[in-house]
């Protein structure tokens, strides 16, 4: 995934003349499985000897957002907090009026923004 | 700039499903752990539903033709993706594995996807439904573990229900926890090996 975002900016930076790279703005959403830290790593190593090497790296977390159909409900997940569950478990079940909800948000990985030197 | 890198497959996905629509073609994603009955599973459902529709299957895997090769002993179309290292099977791959069929003369798609309960949550393929097999010998807290990928199911099947016992595993316990992740998904008990429960999973998943 972060080799895809790289690839994807160096061809944006590449498009448009760029001698470096100095900062990329991510959004991620936390209903993905990137684990952020191996990003972070992955990005550092995949970046070395290119352009884009040394530059920022921002990455904005976008929270889950469900939608209820039924009573409109739109807003963060409903967890189930069991303690035989030993955390928190999210559901799909609408935290007003316990329909099932859909999920609108939460499950993006965008670049947002690229800055570069041309 | 802006863009979803992982809207890219979901946009494939979405092409695959209205290619396999357009040839009235049924597609099932099966996924769930390693180990965990999914081909088992496929088995039993061909055996079953093979002399009233035209059944092929795609079998993925990181290497090995094993499993597609005990699959297409029933006589079905089978054919093996073996995506080398990948954890899971996207709507690409699906996409050119889609080509080596002849889908007008199909009716039904079991697309088995590589045993894991995380990845392929995130890689919608265009199936019509997706199926979820855990099984009591994971132990009782897989489904609290990995409550996401039990939101994108339509079917989940509890196998190997008549190990439960020696498990020390709850089945009812395991179901309720499905029904807390995701109150829409139909939860079937089975037993791939003898076949207990195939029949119910056939009809959960509109067969």
């Amino acid at each position: 995934m972060t080799s895809q975002i790289v690839q994807s900016v160096l061809a944006e930076a590449e498009k448009r003349g760029a001698k470096k790279v100095t900062e990329v703005h991510l959004i991620v959403g936390k209903l993905t499985f990137l684990g952020l830290e191996q990003v972070r790593f992955a990005f550092e190593a995949l970046t070395k000897g290119t352009i884009m090497e040394g530059s920022k790296l921002i990455i904005e977390e976008q929270e889950g957002i469900v939608k209820c159909s039924h009573c409109g409900y739109e807003g963060g997940f409903k967890y189930e907090d069991d303690p035989l569950y030993h955390v928190p478990v999210p559901t799909l079940k609408c935290p007003k009026c316990g329909n099932v909800v859909s999920i609108v948000a939460g499950k993006e990985c965008t670049i947002k923004s690229i800055r570069m030197m041309v | 700039m802006s863009e979803d890198l992982l809207k890219a497959n979901r946009n494939l996905a979405e092409e695959n499903r209205r290619f396999l629509q357009k040839n009235g073609v049924r597609a099932i994603d099966v996924m769930g752990a390693i180990g965990s009955g999914k081909t088992s599973l496929i088995e039993k459902l061909v055996q079953q539903l093979k002399s009233n529709y035209e059944i092929a299957v795609f079998k993925g895997d990181l290497t090995t033709t094993i499993d597609a090769e005990l699959i297409a002993r029933h006589g079905v179309k089978t054919v093996a993706i073996n995506t080398g290292k990948e954890c899971h099977l996207d709507a690409n791959l699906v996409k050119k594995a889609l080509l080596k069929l002849d889908l007008k003369k199909l009716d039904v798609l079991f697309i088995e996807n590589v045993g894991n309960l995380i990845c392929p949550a995130e890689f919608p393929l265009g199936s019509n439904k997706r199926i979820v097999v855990i099984s009591v010998t994971e132990g009782p807290y897989m489904v609290i573990k990995h409550p996401f990928i039990f939101m994108e199911a339509d079917v989940v099947a509890i196998n190997k229900v008549d190990l439960a016992k020696a498990m020390g595993v709850n089945v009812e316990q395991l179901e309720k926890d499905v029904k807390t992740v995701n109150p829409k998904t139909m939860v079937v008990a089975t037993n791939c090996r003898t076949g207990e429960g195939v029949d119910d999973v056939a009809k959960a998943l509109g067969f």
